[in-house]
């Protein structure tokens, strides 16, 4: 029996500190070796600093696409919640479609789509600012939409049988009984999805949408400094991005502890 | 502008060699990152000392880093602050890998985690050794559990890997954008490449939820 | 068999004909029929699985019915969407969970129906439900939340916003089964001060007790039936049913 714990001990130092030591060591050294340390003297952020105010504007437009894309996007995603509850087969089925081409393939290529192949059909022409809107706010319907359903789904029924009971036209009852609820529900992972938002919307760079990323890509090339210009880039949507989380956090935690007394 | 039907069936062959690119892509991702992830995962579990510390701050790091920065980061910067300098298709996998690393590592911990603790008591009042416990018994359920979030995982990176594009990376969606861009057809030819990548992404989607729909009963 | 005996001659309010309802092979309500009149005060009892809460889900439209019809202050079931939204306006109902809405004050939870059903201007309905929350006793509340009280409060606050559609009718599905024992009774103390008041009331309940010292009839379901229809004084002097004796002895 004393034995078994000793020779424990001694297994455990192994694999628990010696071990993973050893590994992070290696790996930092790998990493390190590699590095070409004299760039650090070429580093010149200081020369980012005339660009501040396109890298302003860009961020600008980073948060209030995402932001007002998302918001739209709630709202569509709740309506088409809605859709699904009235259980009419070919509605359902549109609306089921809608949402798993959405959710399955690139936000690139619905932006592609979007900017080139739908005024095609339309005839109408987007600017690619208004493509990236478009894009992520018919993405982000199509998430929201799952969301919603099961938002709805979580309200106990006997919520709805008390408002039937209670001869409440369905206007009512949607819109003062259950949507309210679901609603509440609804906000953490309606959250964490405009933060994922957040990050996501760098790619609409690809197509020059006018957001940090392409703010960024431009001064790359314009000022031939591109570590400086894609760190700073990197670290804003870090930082950004750090700040929303532990927002959206504390959201999770405001959002569970009130529904714990029922 | 009407639609096209031949343009429409005309694209598929095309966009062979370019499937078969995505592929790669996706699966030397897939690899790379569940390498990251499995020491990510050691780390995290450990939480303290210096392979703790590095895996934190690399999970926090990198689940907050956009795709498209690190891709540009590496592909451009990378010849400066490295001596080597990467094809663009090695850029890719390996900006994909850093990032879905990350998600890989939280996919695994959660896993591991999840084994419930009278598992490893039982294995334990067995006499089994530790390379056994793991092996027989810890693994097999880790990895039952874990399997509908690697799927989604595996969906995200066939998303993400149109990003590569950028780069230069002959994958679906490039050799989508330039087709069209040839024929100007960007109705028939981008819904065609919409339709390869649906008809990749969504069975794996379905997949990922009807297991967790399993494990949820079974459980 | 024990046809419906009525205390009253008063103008039926529910009137409900051979009710059926069934779940696949399973038959819950095997043809019941119930009168019950203004101001008459019916428990219902039974055992667990007799149909009970199932029957009186039927007369406010909550479950549908797969045969039969139910007559409610003249509207009938089965009917149109219309219909049966009047007649929950008239009949109201108590749940045994108390479902009450958990994003809204106890004033707004009372208030809401008569304003959105009945189009009250907000200075009238709250007139309303400062009255009937005084009526429950628990008028001082009347500002809180629901998740703010114990569950007997909640109940009573039920009961008033049922009350609040001044219904011709208010039906109660096992309305103190959820609660803990030392909150039964204020609950059972309001249904006593309403049922002295004249309010039609159909209970559905387990509390023996308070169903002999409060009801005009027992009514005796078992196995989707009604078993017999009696005032209390010879629903507990063993009547002749055996199946009311097991279920007597069994409380005793």
């Amino acid at each position: 029996m004393r034995r078994r714990a000793v020779r424990r001990r001694g297994e455990d130092l192994f694999w628990y500190t010696f071990l993973p030591t050893a590994i992070a060591v290696g790996l930092l050294w790998l990493v390190a070796s590699q590095i070409k340390w004299s760039f650090v003297e070429t580093l010149d952020f200081a020369a980012l600093w005339k660009f501040r105010l396109a890298l302003w504007q860009g961020t600008l437009n980073t948060l209030i696409l995402t932001g007002v894309s998302v918001a739209l996007g709630t709202v569509g995603g709740t309506l088409l919640a809605v859709g699904l509850q009235l259980r009419f087969r070919p509605l359902s089925w549109l609306i089921v479609s809608y949402v798993e081409i959405f959710r399955n393939t690139p936000l690139l290529l619905q932006l592609f789509w979007i900017h080139f192949a739908l005024p095609q059909l339309t005839g109408i022409s987007t600017t690619p600012f208004q493509s990236g809107f478009i894009a992520v706010t018919l993405q982000s319907t199509a998430y929201l939409a799952d969301i919603a359903r099961a938002g709805i789904q979580a309200i106990p029924k006997g919520q709805w049988e008390a408002a039937d009971a209670l001869g409440l036209s369905a206007r009512v009852k949607w819109l003062e009984i259950v949507l309210p609820q679901a609603l509440k529900i609804m906000i953490p992972p309606l959250a964490n999805i405009a933060v994922g938002y957040f990050k996501a919307s760098a790619v609409l760079a690809l197509l020059s949408v006018g957001e940090l990323m392409t703010v960024t890509t431009r001064i790359a090339q314009y000022s031939f400094k591109p570590i400086e210009a894609f760190t700073l880039a990197g670290a804003i949507y870090l930082v950004l991005g750090a700040i929303f989380s532990s927002l959206t956090y504390k959201l999770e935690r405001v959002f569970s502890t009130s529904e714990k007394r029922q | 502008m009407t639609w096209d039907w031949a343009v429409f069936f005309g694209t598929f062959p095309l966009l062979g060699s370019a499937l078969v690119t995505t592929l790669e892509l996706v699966i030397a991702s897939l690899v790379l990152a569940s390498l990251i992830g499995v020491i990510l995962c050691f780390g995290r579990l450990i939480g303290k000392g210096a392979l703790g510390w590095l895996a934190t701050a690399y999970v926090s790091m990198f689940r907050g880093l956009p795709e498209t920065v690190l891709i540009f980061w590496i592909y451009y910067c990378g010849p400066f602050v490295f001596d080597a300098r990467l094809s663009s298709f090695a850029s890719g996998v390996l900006s994909l890998s850093l990032v879905a690393g990350a998600y890989m590592g939280e996919i695994f911990r959660a896993g591991v985690l999840a084994v419930p603790r009278g598992q490893y008591e039982a294995a334990d009042a067995l006499g089994l050794s530790k390379v056994h416990l793991v092996r027989d018994v810890a693994a097999p359920q880790a990895f039952r559990i874990m399997l509908p979030a690697i799927f989604s995982q595996v969906t995200i990176l066939t998303k993400n890997s149109s990003i590569v594009s950028a780069i230069g990376v002959a994958e679906l969606f490039y050799r989508g954008s330039t087709l069209a861009g040839d024929t100007f057809r960007y109705f028939e030819i981008f819904s065609a490449v919409g339709l390869v990548y649906f008809a990749l992404i969504f069975p794996l989607s379905l997949l990922s939820q009807r297991l967790e729909r399993t494990l949820a009963v079974t459980r | 068999m024990r046809g419906p005996v009525s205390m009253s001659n008063e103008e039926p309010i529910i009137v409900c004909q051979d009710v059926r309802r069934h779940y696949g092979q399973f038959e819950a309500l095997r043809g019941v029929s119930l009168t019950i009149r203004k101001g008459e005060v019916v428990c219902i009892v039974g055992p667990s699985g007799s149909g009970k809460s199932t029957f009186l889900r039927t007369i406010n439209g909550l479950e549908e019915i797969d045969g039969g019809n139910i007559t409610v202050d003249g509207i009938s079931l089965p009917g149109s969407r219309r219909e049966t939204i009047e007649i929950r306006r008239r009949a109201g109902m108590v749940f045994q969970s108390f479902n009450l809405f958990p994003h809204m004050t106890v004033r707004r939870n009372v208030t809401l129906a008569p304003m959105r059903n009945q189009r009250l201007s907000r200075s009238d309905a709250d007139k309303i439900a400062e009255r009937l929350l005084a009526r429950v006793h628990i008028g001082d509340q009347i500002d809180k939340y629901p998740e703010q009280l114990s569950g007997g409060q909640q109940q009573r606050v039920a009961i008033a916003r049922a009350l609040a559609m001044e219904p011709r009718v208010l039906m109660f599905d096992e309305p103190t089964s959820a609660l803990d024992p030392e909150m039964v009774n204020e609950v059972l103390e309001v249904m006593r001060e309403l049922s002295h008041s004249g309010i039609t009331m159909l209970v559905v309940t387990h509390e023996m007790a308070f169903a002999r010292e409060v009801a005009d009839r027992i009514v005796f379901m078992a196995d989707g039936n009604i078993v017999c229809d009696l005032p209390p004084s010879s629903f507990f002097s063993g009547a002749n049913e055996p199946r009311v004796q097991q279920f007597l002895s069994k409380i005793r």
